[in-house]
């Protein structure tokens, strides 16, 4: 059992993803990107090689905005829960909870480069399956909740 | 044994082709992406002309042949009018991120729908296969007008061209997989979409085509997800969104590779850019222009139907103000942001009005 949000819930989901190469053909092929996840004040980075996600770990917000970073999906906690939730109870993210359409909902993207280039951000929507093949690999791994 | 009479070799073989290599001993080495393109660039095989004088089709790094013919009417000679930084690394993607519409889109997802939601889905189906029409044939023109020297960025365009194949097919499929079928074609193939094609250069053709037109058709797609019925649809629309942005980044990486190479052009090209904006003012703001059936159906399908008209409207335009934002944010990103801030374009004031 792990907890959303925490580096231990996220890498078990890494293990999940990583482990079904089902997720890794038909539009969720390689994928190469250096991004994060900020939810509330945690921090995660997360490396894609190849058909892997090579890395996911906490990180340090100073971290986060180093150039090496394309993009940082960023959301309120209660966003981040509930579209986690969702996965968890359908399999897959279900109705309007993928992270595309919890995007096209907001005002601004819940992406953004850190170094303000929309050549990056939109490896938000490049590789947009890989990411969400990830989140809905976590309807594998036992949550909690703070 | 034969009877054959056995003939005394008349000829020498002549092999002097043997002695006629390019740069030889290269061995070329898999990186952590397999052997990729940018593993082939080695030496003077991976030397890129400024200007190329190339027009026998000869491989890049091949030894000339004097008496070849000039196979090729190539257009584009400079190496600054179609190239782009990652292009290596934007063919591979296409190459390893190939998905079929016949088998990676789940289609018996699909169940029959109440009559303006499947009439509006057909319509935005009729439309999109119009757009992909011109989305492939386009740049495949431009493929053979380049020289072989910049196979690279070719690679890419080629990519780009099954990629709109599929864009029709899957549109096309969906059209006729619900009880539907196409819709009277929007004829948008002779506004602007269709002037993509009067372009004469590269680069207003890409500017035209992978900045603002696929930078628009991208958004569309996105919302595709919002307005899908089933899983098909939303899976269908994800996909192709990820395709439109791959388009969309050829054209940002050039755009910004001509502008440190070419400054010259500026002036140039600031000019298409003026074109292409107020082709988009035209083709998205002006309710009566010819696209209008199409932001209905978008309305129709982000409501839920044609009841909820109004709703579907509003978040049209929430859309379409981020679809402005992003504009200006990848015009910036190719070097050309000042526009927006010194007074020539007049996207920020429909960034501002598109509430
Ligand atoms: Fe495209």
């Amino acid at each position: 059992m792990a907890r959303f949000p925490s580096e231990a819930w996220f890498k078990e989901v890494q293990e999940v993803y990583n482990s079904d190469s089902s997720l890794h053909t038909g539009g969720g092929g390689a994928c190469e990107t250096t991004a994060a996840f900020k939810v509330g004040d945690e921090c995660y980075r997360i490396v894609f090689e190849g058909h892997q996600c090579l890395e996911i770990r906490s990180a340090s917000e100073a971290e986060l905005a180093s150039p090496e970073t394309d993009f940082i999906i960023e959301m309120a906690p209660e966003l981040w829960k509930a579209m986690v939730e969702n996965i968890q109870e359908h399999g897959a993210a279900h109705d309007d909870q993928t992270l595309n359409s919890i995007d096209l909902r907001q005002d601004d993207s819940i992406a953004y480069s850190p170094e303000d280039d929309q050549a990056r951000q939109d490896l938000f929507y490049r590789f947009n399956q890989n990411f969400q093949d990830f989140f809905d690999a976590s309807s594998r791994v036992e949550t909690t909740f703070d | 044994m034969s009877e054959a009479p056995v003939r005394e070799q008349e000829h020498e073989l002549d092999t002097s082709w043997m002695d006629q290599m390019g740069e030889w001993g290269i061995k070329a080495k898999p990186g952590k992406r397999g052997l990729t393109l940018a593993e082939i660039q080695i030496g003077e095989y991976g030397e890129l002309p400024e200007t190329t004088d190339n027009m026998t089709g000869r491989p890049r790094g091949a030894t000339p042949r004097p008496e070849a013919y000039r196979v090729g009417a190539y257009g584009v000679r400079n190496l600054s009018e179609i190239w782009l930084e990652n292009a290596t690394f934007l063919y591979e993607e296409a190459l390893q991120r190939q998905w079929s519409s016949a088998t990676d889109i789940p289609w018996h997802t699909i169940e029959p729908l109440p009559d303006d939601i499947e009439e509006a889905e057909c319509l935005l189906c009729t439309f999109f296969n119009e757009v992909e029409f011109v989305a492939g044939d386009v740049p495949a023109r431009w493929i053979a007008k380049t020289s072989p020297d910049f196979f690279e960025a070719r690679h890419v365009l080629i990519a780009q061209v099954m990629d709109e194949a599929r864009h029709m097919d899957v549109f096309r499929k969906r059209a006729l997989a619900n009880g539907g079928g196409l819709m009277r074609m929007s004829g948008a193939t002779s506004g602007f979409i269709g002037s993509i094609d009067l372009a004469r250069d590269f680069t207003e053709m890409s500017t035209r085509l992978h900045i603002s037109g696929e930078g628009a058709v991208l958004t569309m797609f996105r919302m595709g997800e919002l307005m899908g019925q089933n899983d098909a649809e939303k899976r269908m629309y994800r996909l192709c969104a990820q395709d439109e942005a791959r388009h969309v980044a050829f054209g940002v990486m050039h755009l910004r590779f001509l502008c440190e190479h070419a400054p010259e052009r500026r002036p140039e090209i600031e000019c298409y850019l003026d074109e292409a904006e107020a082709q988009i003012m035209a083709g998205l703001q002006n309710p009566a222009g010819t696209q209008a059936e199409t932001s209905e159906a978008l309305a129709i399908l982000l409501g839920g139907g044609k009841a909820h008209y109004d709703e579907g409207h509003k978040m049209l335009l929430v859309i379409r103000r981020r679809q402005l934002k992003e504009y200006m944010k990848r015009v910036q990103s190719a070097g050309f942001g000042e526009r927006f801030e010194n007074g020539r374009s007049s996207i920020p004031e429909q960034y501002a009005a598109a509430y």
